[in-house]
């Protein structure tokens, strides 16, 4: 099990992660989902003990292995941790040689180096590519390639920054494909970063939120950075601008902030309701996804994109198509600010 | 402009005819460069790598350490290095003064700094990104660096020929510590500031000439070493 704790990172003196607790846990899939700048990327070099955390520690199987007081990790706990990053590089060399790169330094014997690097060029289709360099290649193939040659040395866990980011569909499609089947095989953990919820979904156990370096309490859907105003119009209760439209929320917080509406809280209707809801939003239903079993995600226009969460039954009742109307009602004291 | 024209022929008929005092001296200050420029580069590089990937506590006024004295004048160096190598210094009893092994530690000691900073330089041009990649595949230490180097070869490889090119040049410590003996400590650079001196235009123009040859000689099989430049 690969375990964050306590840990505190910052980068000339700006926190840019700030987690109690994150964990990988054996076999596991969990996407991280975040915007750009939301500390993603530090999380998982962090996690891959390539960088060493300024408070806190990373603990592999409960031994810790990098931490503020602890040496720099050694290549031993490395070798059970692979990291593709979200815009990878190949080393000097032909393709083959970056795949076969891992192998060897573990010592692995020749015949058998051949055979691994062979079947993982197969099962990613970059078989091809074997004998080309890597100003020969595309960004999307240098992803896939990076991708292989971090399967080609079978870590416990494999963590992929925006692994298709550079991938068109199909190509994308075989990339998941070949993690799938290579979970299927053997115990791999893997942890994905990525902006795009559909893919996290698609495919992993556990999808974690991040935004301003913290994991967001709730789940990752309509995430708002926001600007809280200093006094309250009522109490507790603050109407925060976001986007076009203002969202009620009751907090005593003040300036920056994030605040999260949770899929599960919103109401959805063709009509508006009469209710206590502070929040009451009319827009047009632009996607339904059936990410979960039984359970439908309502993606609508109300100014910005807002995303429900509603079982099929209903979702079939309230008779929603895309382009179809939509009202959202959500109560002030469901929006949550952190 | 005659005498130009009359020290080019003396050269070239110096060079040709296997004159054996040109080539001793030449022979003397290839022995010389390379031996310095193998330590200068051996310490050099290392130090240069752990500047430049290392964080470690003054390692910004080691640099800067570094950087100064690249600007160190020869023979301020030759200098020092004679009150430590005479008779009376902390390492007379070694009895270097005026031998080639004090002129290998003066440009040992001029050319370590060249070393260090540029291969700092060099590698801190080096994508962030490959040595991550080399650590994450589960090399050590060593194998992470070798494989930076291996990014980095064009611009090392330029260290090596600007350490080798400073020391084959310099003269203020090679003087000063060498004493421009005959057979014995007189270098390309010593012997054409003796022979100008002297109005021997000729030979001090022939030297010269095999000092360029000398540069151009390690600069082409530093490129032959490099190999075609594969990405």
């Amino acid at each position: 099990m690969l375990e964050l704790l306590g840990v505190r990172h910052r980068y000339d003196g700006r926190v840019v992660l700030d987690i109690a607790r994150f964990v990988v846990a054996p076999g596991s899939g969990v996407a991280i989902v975040g915007p750009n700048g939301s500390g993603k990327s530090t999380l998982l070099r962090l996690l891959a003990l390539l960088e060493r955390p300024g408070e806190g520690e990373v603990r592999l199987d409960g031994v810790v292995v990098a931490g503020a007081k602890a040496p720099r990790a050694g290549a031993s706990p490395r070798r059970r941790i692979t990291l593709v990053e979200q815009r990878p590089v190949l080393l000097r060399g032909t393709v083959r040689e970056n795949l076969e790169f891992g192998l060897r330094v573990r010592g692995i014997r020749r015949a058998e180096v051949t055979r691994k690097v062979e079947d993982v060029a197969t099962r990613l289709a970059i078989a091809a590519l074997l004998p080309r360099r890597r100003h020969e290649l595309s960004d999307g193939e240098v992803q896939r390639v990076a991708v292989a040659r971090a399967l080609a040395v079978e870590p416990d866990v494999l963590l992929l920054d925006e692994p298709a980011s550079s991938a068109d569909r199909a190509a994308a499609q075989t990339l998941y494909r070949a993690l799938a089947e290579e979970r299927a095989r053997r115990p791999l953990a893997v942890c994905l970063a990525s902006h795009q919820l559909e893919d996290a979904y698609r495919w992993a156990d556990d999808v974690r939120a991040l935004a301003e370096g913290k994991l967001s309490p709730v789940t990752p859907e309509n995430l708002f950075r926001v600007e809280l105003p200093a006094g309250a119009s009522g109490g507790d209760l603050k109407h925060v601008c976001v986007g076009p439209i203002e969202i009620a929320a009751t907090t005593d917080k003040t300036g920056p902030a994030i605040l999260a509406v949770p899929p599960t809280d919103i109401f959805v209707s063709r009509e508006p309701l009469t209710s206590s809801a502070r929040n009451v939003f009319l827009g047009r239903v632009t996607r339904l996804t059936h990410q979960r079993p039984g359970a439908v995600h309502v993606t609508a226009d109300v100014g910005v994109e807002l995303v429900a969460v509603v079982t099929e039954e209903a979702a079939r009742d309230l008779g929603l198509t895309p382009g179809g109307p939509v009202v959202f009602s959500f109560k002030a004291s469901a929006v949550r600010v952190f | 402009m005659d005498f130009l024209g009359e020290g080019l022929r003396r050269a070239v008929a110096l060079l040709v005819s296997g004159d054996g005092e040109v080539y001793g001296i030449a022979l003397l200050t290839l022995r010389i460069g390379l031996i310095a420029t193998v330590l200068a580069c051996g310490l050099g590089i290392p130090v240069g790598f752990v500047l430049a990937t290392r964080p470690f506590w003054g390692r910004r006024a080691a640099l800067t350490v570094v950087n100064t004295a690249l600007a160190f004048p020869t023979v301020v160096v030759g200098l020092l290095l004679y009150g430590v190598l005479s008779r009376r210094g902390p390492l007379g009893g070694l009895e270097w003064l005026y031998t080639w092994q004090a002129i290998v530690v003066g440009d040992v000691l001029l050319a370590f700094p060249i070393a260090a900073a540029l291969a700092a330089a060099a590698v801190q041009g080096v994508d962030p990104r490959i040595r991550r990649t080399a650590e994450t595949l589960g090399a050590g230490r060593w194998r992470t660096a070798w494989t930076v180097a291996r990014e980095a070869r064009f611009a090392l490889a330029a260290v090596i020929t600007t350490a080798f090119g400073h020391v084959v040049a310099e003269i203020g410590s090679a003087m000063t510590v060498g004493g421009n003996i005959r057979g014995q400590t007189r270098t390309l650079t010593t012997a054409v500031a003796l022979y100008t001196s002297q109005g021997d235009f000729g030979l001090a123009l022939a030297l010269g000439v095999i000092l360029l040859l000398l540069a151009l000689l390690v600069n082409v099989a530093l490129q032959a070493l490099q190999g075609r430049g594969h990405a």
